[in-house]
């Protein structure tokens, strides 16, 4: 008999809560708060509760699989690798080292996503390296590097427990980010004033002092909005900035033409209550803005993105305690991937790959020539792939038949593939199309760290093994690694890797394992006795002055016509997760949302005749999908809401794939769809 | 509890094994955790760290036969100070003290008295306002050692919609009367709730009816809870209950 509790951290969102497993004769039999988190203060979501439900589920990929007539059969690690081996090198020598993309895993530990972009790059000699972030908060890296020099949370997820004000966008967080929602609503409770913009209603905005709901895709417009009220009521903190940004004349001149009435007309949000969530915003000494996907997934995300750092900037409400502009990352790595160099224009530690000193850096420490040629972005390797110019793809982790825009667009593209090697826990929608297929460790299975939301780096600690052959994901990059020739991918442990890791990557400098054993650090950690960081842009912005971005509103790319009279948002619910490879193998997760459904108002319903519970069919230009109806006040009329959890009747059928232009993340949030009974 | 990677873990160990530095001021639910490890532990004699409550959840769940009292070594702990006061706690000293020193119980819970002394409207308006802040995360079930149905009726849809969250107020109102004949105020509800809402308070209004209306206070290993008879009256105890 044995029983232990094996501290870990959670594999959901990007909160970074740590619990126990526990474990009982090797059988995952439950999770415990630990009480003296920092993080997550011994409570957690019922996602996190139920963190232990799938890991031994029967439905785990056991052994490597390879398609034979159609067929996916079971086959030996040694014929897998020497298959995928064989081909790469294949496909390298025909087409050249561009014709082959790596997508690396905001579910993986940084120390895997540090060898799958070295896969790439030091292995099989492309930048084509990239993963999900490109789909949830490309235009915040984009974004914030313009704005203030770096893409991350500027203070922690502790902080938002003292703020006076908190300015809540594009973000169901008590949803998406139960932890940090329930930090928001302890300061709710302390008597900090909240304001939520969303078109939807969420619980905390039913909570909210101020709930404001504009249209889809005019955020630059209130913001545009609430900056102008701003400076027009002379509470632009003008010390800061003078002595801290630059380019506040041509702000002034951009917003000039953003009156409360013209905001109105654009957005829908009335005049006076704007006036006076700009007001509460700027006059509370601690103003922290968090936002989400709904700020980042548009066309013009990363403007979008610039506009926010606009409106702390002006108000001073950055570089302190309880302050800031506060992306919330979405994955449990989704910030580690970033940091971990699993971006195709930049090496580990947001290094670009098109400066010589750099590539020049990492070639002496890999021992290879780099190239300098920035890869491609996730989303175009599947626009690439769909013109031929693409031909394998190593998947690792991501299930982008489930996530990405236009899934019958990436449907088409992956089955142009040469070769399609998919590496996951579970035969997802993407690893089914596969030609082959790795058994990969979850979680709990292995060693290794995640970076948290707040740039805190949490420690994995195995619990249990792999079932049957499955192997953890740094083990297979390894033993790709080496199979492909390249020297450096010796390592023992993932404690090696993070070594290495932290000696090219500034941020991690200071950070090694048997520190973050028993200390909570937060990147910058320049070096080993340095205590890491909680509050960015303290004394000086990173990359100097704060630049102020001249940004104006645009609308999104697909109106609503007479043919697709709907607004269509998509995002999740706090029951499931992302593609709902781990919770719908939840029993009790899953059965409290069991079945896709669309959100529609219920003065839309009743003109069309719909009733809460009916089916109906929801279409875009793309793709139509059968679901059912929930009339409900919570979104506004003319929008209509899909979760994106449920394969089934995938939201993404229907989305746009319109890029950003900076950042190339897809227009999710916004697109022309039409519903009718089924 | 010991002292594990910079953080206090709960920890089950075997005789004669090193415990580590034991850690005693972190209030984990042990008794949860020796539910959820019970079956494991197939033969031989378990020993746990007992406060007071801890004592009393292991009396309601021995009488309902789900450990066997003659395996459990209770290893009585009395609770600090802060303790007692973080728990409003009324009878904080276990049967055998073997570690710490026993401290006064509080007579009073501040809450408790400033909602009785409210309207009915407004103690309804605070705790609508209260539930509001639930995110149906199952931490109050999932962390109580006296919540132990195989099937819990706050999973079934017949009493509680799976649409989205708040859940409303049928949910704790059925799980407070589920509990009403077992909460034994160790207050971990209230400590693992991410809203913060006063769930022990809560408790403790209605263990006071209980007292009131049918004279049953939970955590004796004797006492028939008045909800386990029929409504024949067989196993009734002498107080009638008219109530229950």
């Amino acid at each position: 008999m044995s029983v232990r509790h094996v501290l870990t951290t959670c594999p959901y969102c990007g909160t970074g809560c740590n619990f126990f497993l526990q474990v009982a004769d090797g059988r995952l039999v439950g999770v415990v708060p630990c009480k003296t988190d920092e993080i997550s203060l011994g409570r957690l979501c019922i996602k996190g509760f139920n963190a232990h439900s799938f890991v031994q589920h029967p439905d785990r990929l056991k052994h490597p699989m390879i398609r034979e007539r159609g067929q996916l059969n079971q086959v030996g690690w040694q014929q897998a690798l020497d298959r995928i081996v064989s081909e790469v090198g294949r496909i390298r020598d025909k087409y050249g080292p561009d014709s082959i993309a790596v997508l690396a895993s905001a579910k993986c530990t940084n120390e895997e996503n540090y060898l799958f972009q070295k896969l790439a790059r030091a292995a099989i000699g492309t930048n084509n390296v990239d993963h999900c972030a490109r789909l949830c908060h490309a235009s915040t890296v984009a974004g914030l590097l313009y704005s203030f020099g770096s893409g991350a949370m500027t203070n922690t997820t502790p902080e938002f427990d003292n703020a006076d004000c908190i300015l809540v966008t594009g973000s169901n967080t008590l949803e998406a980010h139960p932890m940090i929602g329930a930090r928001m609503l302890r300061a709710l409770d302390k008597g900090a004033k909240i304001i939520v913009v969303d078109p939807r209603e969420s619980p905390l905005s039913r909570l909210a002092h101020i709930s404001l709901h504009q249209r889809s895709g005019t955020d630059i417009a209130w913001i545009n909005g609430m900056i102008k009220v701003i400076i027009d009521e002379g509470l632009a903190d003008e010390e800061f900035v003078k002595n801290r940004t630059s380019g506040f004349e041509a702000l002034k001149d951009a917003v000039k033409e953003y009156t409360p009435e013209s905001v109105e007309a654009i957005t829908g949000i009335p005049k006076d209550k704007l006036k006076e969530a700009a007001i509460v915003y700027a006059k509370s000494s601690k103003s922290m803005a968090a936002y989400a996907m709904g700020i980042t997934q548009h066309s013009n995300g990363t403007d979008i993105v610039k506009a926010v750092a606009n409106l702390a900037m002006v108000t001073g409400h950055v570089g302190k305690e309880s302050t800031g502009v506060n992306p919330l990352r979405g994955q449990c790595n989704v910030q580690g991937a970033c940091d971990a160099g699993g971006l195709p224009g930049l090496y580990p530690g947001y290094q670009r790959v098109d400066d010589p000193k750099t590539k020049e850096k990492f070639e002496r420490v890999w021992g290879t020539s780099l190239s300098e040629k920035p890869g491609l972005t996730l989303t175009r390797a599947i626009e690439e792939a769909q013109v031929g110019k693409v031909k394998a793809l190593l998947v690792f982790g991501e299930n982008p038949m489930v996530s990405d825009p236009d899934i019958g667009h990436v449907e088409e593209a992956l089955k142009k593939l040469e070769l399609l090697v998919v590496t996951d826990i579970f035969l997802t929608e993407t690893a089914q199309m596969a030609h082959v297929v790795l058994p990969g460790a979850c979680y709990a299975e292995k060693d290794g760290t995640f970076t948290s939301t707040d740039r805190a780096i949490r420690v994995l600690r195995k619990a249990v093994d792999p079932p049957g052959e499955a192997r953890p994901d740094w083990a297979i990059a390894c033993e790709l690694g080496k199979r492909f020739g390249s020297k450096g991918f010796e390592f023992s442990s993932p404690s090696n890797v993070m070594d290495e890791m932290a000696s090219v990557t500034p941020q991690y400098a200071g950070i090694d394992y048997a520190r973050i054993d028993k200390q909570v650090l937060r990147w910058p950690c320049p070096s080993k006795d340095h205590q890491g960081t909680r509050i960015l842009h303290k004394e000086k912005f990173a990359k100097g002055l704060g630049a102020f971005a001249p940004v104006g509103h645009t609308p999104p790319k697909e109106q609503p016509s007479e043919e697709y009279p709907f607004i269509l948002t998509t995002g999740r619910n706090l029951f499931q997760f992302h593609t709902g490879t781990m919770t719908r193998r939840s029993p009790k997760l899953e059965r409290e949302a069991p079945e896709p459904y669309v959100e529609i108002n219920t003065h839309d319903a009743k003109r069309l005749g719909v009733a809460d519970g009916q089916r109906v069919s929801v279409s875009s230009r793309r793709g139509s999908i059968k679901l059912m109806a929930r009339v409900t006040d919570r979104i506004i009329q003319g929008s209509i809401f899909i979760p994106f959890h449920y394969a089934e009747a995938a939201a993404n059928r229907l989305t746009n794939a319109a890029l950003d232009p900076v950042s190339n993340i897809p227009e999710l949030k916004v697109c022309a769809a039409k519903l009718e009974p089924a | 509890m010991r002292e594990e990677h910079g953080n206090v873990a709960p920890a089950l160990i075997s005789k004669g094994e090193d415990p580590g530095e034991v850690r005693l001021d972190i209030p984990y639910q042990l008794i949860t955790i020796l539910e959820t490890v019970y079956s494991w532990v197939p033969e031989g004699k378990v020993a746990v760290i007992t406060r007071r409550c801890d004592e009393k959840a292991l009396a309601e769940l021995t009488k309902r036969g789900y450990v066997d009292e003659k395996r459990i070594v209770k290893i009585g702990l009395a609770c600090t100070k802060e303790q007692i006061a973080a728990c409003r706690c009324s009878d904080p000293v276990p049967s055998k003290v073997d570690i710490g020193e026993p401290n006064e119980p509080l007579a009073t819970d501040d809450l408790s008295e400033r909602l009785a002394a409210m309207s009915t409207d407004e103690r309804l308006q605070f705790w609508t306002r209260q539930f509001r802040k639930c995110n149906k995360c199952f931490a109050c079930t999932h962390n109580c050692p006296v919540c132990f149905c195989d099937d819990c009726v706050l999973e079934e849809r017949t009493f509680v919609a799976e649409k989205g969250i708040p859940p409303g107020l049928s949910f704790h109102m059925i799980r407070s009367y589920h509990l009403i004949d077992k909460c034994i105020e160790c207050g971990e509800c209230e400590r693992s709730c991410p809203g913060e809402i006063p769930l022990l308070t809560l408790r403790k209004m209605l263990a006071k009816d209980m007292k009131k209306v049918c004279g049953c206070v939970s955590g004796d290993a004797k006492t028939i809870s008045p909800l386990n008879t029929t409504l024949e009256g067989d196993l009734l105890p002498e107080e009638k209950c008219d109530e229950c």
